[in-house]
């Protein structure tokens, strides 16, 4: 049995023949080499990352001195100061007050939008426009907006403060927010409506389902999976906001969210460890917020 | 009755697209129209020279330089370290390979929000801080543009690469010849979304290259903004903003198809 045989020919497609062991060729080691220059990044720049920010939420480092061990210090000291609750609930708000009206209409906007329709092309634009633009430039151009003899005021004829007081400027973030980000949701939505078999809806209308009864027992079921991807996107994003806070309010005014939070404590306060707790805080809040999402929007599948 | 929706609809985009139609005028108006009660709409004369402000006050011309060089050199970056890790994952077999796989998707759960710091302290204890090698490196690579082109490729058929290597094609001239060609397409959307996303980020430009030879735009203009509060550096900003805005505005007008599928990309979406 263990005489000298030919080395086997390789037939097209056998390497991926699951289950099976084989031999790794040559030309397999040259493939596993070419995936090596990402998997390097990956491996320093967010792996290890990664797993030190879990290190380094048990130390107190200030980056000039070593870290020096301290515990759960970090996180006792974060459970009772009530600087970072307020940015937990600020980024709470940040979070439900955009994302919820940005949601509900680019969902509004894409069920209408969809439509093969001229002039539709030009409506879509309209509304894509702000995903195209950079949060730092587009605040600068909300700061004129939202002064009180700015666009906002003018045109709807109140006369508001907007970023100088706290039950004003959060709102105010919410606005651009929206603003901002609806089109980026709308996009989203389009490509689910686009990949959605076109004749259910066809069976829908010719079983007489008026256009509300189609959208609610049709589309909108349909639409789920996607609105699933969306609300676990939109959960991530709220939470990693950051630019728009810093260039209206600089964190001033009930507008302090947690990754300014974060980017304070490390690098203002020199409290690298007490920023990593944060970190480790919103890592393991991102994670639950995502697996409850998913698991919501799975019962209710159809 | 159908109709009748088309209205708030149009005039919603319209909103929507007005604020910058006002942010381009507002860049052009003499000083004392950009806030006139009521709204001026259209300046009495266009001020050309207002374009100028930012670059004769500020080093803006540098930001906008340093932005377009890490924009590119990003860009350029993840389609090789991306095209190279789909094919590897794609097209052949060795062991580890759907383990390392799956490593890379898993960092797409974890946000940069959540690693900045330790990764700071990597970066400062390179000797990277304020240089272009810390802008850059950490991010040339990209699990979605990763998850993408292995996509890409997967859609290759076997027989094709058999016959280029019954020709004597090697693993690279494969990749150049037969795949590349195939695999253009979504190769150009991922370009221009990490583009894009890279002329946004300002996080992480602001903490590992904040001095002034190798500030990108958003931290310039984070700045800039700092400095010119009062109502005379109004026409200013409003300049300095609608400048950065530009070229992903026109990038986007000019390739929408591209830019949406590589939103829709980014979300699994395909």
């Amino acid at each position: 049995m263990t005489t000298t045989t030919a080395r086997p020919v390789r037939v097209p497609g056998s390497s991926r023949a699951p289950g099976r062991r084989r031999r790794v060729h040559g030309r397999d080691l040259v493939g596993a080499a070419l995936s090596l220059p990402a998997l390097l990044l990956f491996a320093f720049f967010a792996i290890y990352p990664g797993l030190r920010v879990f290190y380094l939420s048990l130390f107190d480092y200030s980056l000039t001195a070593p870290p020096e061990f301290v515990g759960l210090d970090n996180f006792r000291f974060l459970a009772e100061d009530p600087r970072f609750r307020q940015a937990v609930l600020n980024s709470l708000f940040y979070t439900v007050g955009t994302y919820l009206p940005a949601l509900a209409l680019a969902l509004a906007l894409a069920v209408v939008l969809r439509r093969r329709m001229r002039g539709l092309g030009w409506v879509r634009l309209l509304y894509f426009l702000p995903v195209a633009t950079s949060w730092v430039a587009i605040s600068v151009v909300w700061r004129l907006v939202l002064h009180p003899d700015g666009l906002l005021n003018e045109t709807l004829h109140i006369d508001v403060n907007w970023l100088t007081s706290s039950s004003t400027a959060r709102w105010a973030l919410v606005i651009m927010g929206i603003w901002k980000e609806t089109g980026f949701f709308l996009i989203l939505f389009l490509a689910g409506l686009a990949r959605m078999p076109e004749d259910v809806h066809e069976a829908a209308l010719v079983d007489g389902a008026n256009t509300w009864q189609r959208f609610w027992r049709v589309t909108f079921p349909l639409l789920k999976p996607i609105t699933a991807i969306c609300s676990v996107i939109a959960v991530i994003r709220g939470f990693q906001a950051f630019s728009p806070q810093v260039v209206l309010t600089g964190g001033a005014f009930d507008t302090e969210v947690v990754n300014l939070f974060v980017y304070k404590t490390a690098f203002e306060s020199a409290r690298m460890g007490r920023a990593s707790a944060v970190a480790v805080l919103m890592f393991l809040l991102l994670i639950a917020v995502t697996l409850v999402q998913l698991r919501v929007f799975r019962r209710n599948d159809v | 009755m159908r109709r009748l929706v088309w209205i708030p609809v149009t005039a919603g985009g319209l909103a929507f697209a007005a604020i910058l139609l006002y942010a381009a005028i507002s860049a052009l108006k003499p000083g004392g129209e950009v806030l006139a009660v009521p709204i001026e709409w259209w300046p009495s004369r266009f001020e050309w020279h207002n374009l100028r402000l930012p670059f004769e006050e500020t080093p803006f011309a540098r930001y906008y330089a340093n932005s377009v060089f890490v924009g590119v050199t990003v860009t350029l970056l993840n389609i090789v370290t991306c095209t190279l890790a789909g094919y590897s994952f794609s097209k052949f077999s060795y062991p580890g390979r759907n383990v390392a796989f799956v490593v890379v998707l898993a960092t797409l759960m974890v946000p940069l929000e959540v690693i900045y710091v330790p990764l700071y302290a990597l970066i400062y204890d390179l000797g990277w801080v304020n240089s272009f090698a810390g802008l850059i490196i950490p991010a040339g690579t990209s699990a979605f543009g990763i998850f993408l082109m292995r996509q890409a490729i997967d859609s290759v058929p076997d027989e094709l690469l058999e016959a280029a290597r019954l020709d004597g094609a090697g693993v690279i001239r494969t990749l150049l010849t037969i795949i590349g060609p195939l695999v253009r397409g979504p190769m150009a959307a991922l370009a221009l979304f990490i583009f894009l996303m890279n002329w946004d980020s300002h996080l992480w430009p602001l903490l590992v290259a904040s001095d002034d030879d190798h500030r990108t735009l958003p931290v310039g203009l984070a700045a800039m903004q700092a400095n010119n509060l009062g109502a005379s550096g109004i026409p200013m900003m409003m300049a300095a903003a609608v400048l950065a805005l530009l070229p992903t505005v026109v990038l986007f007008l000019s390739l929408q198809k591209r830019f949406v599928e590589g939103v829709a990309m980014s979300a699994g979406l395909r």
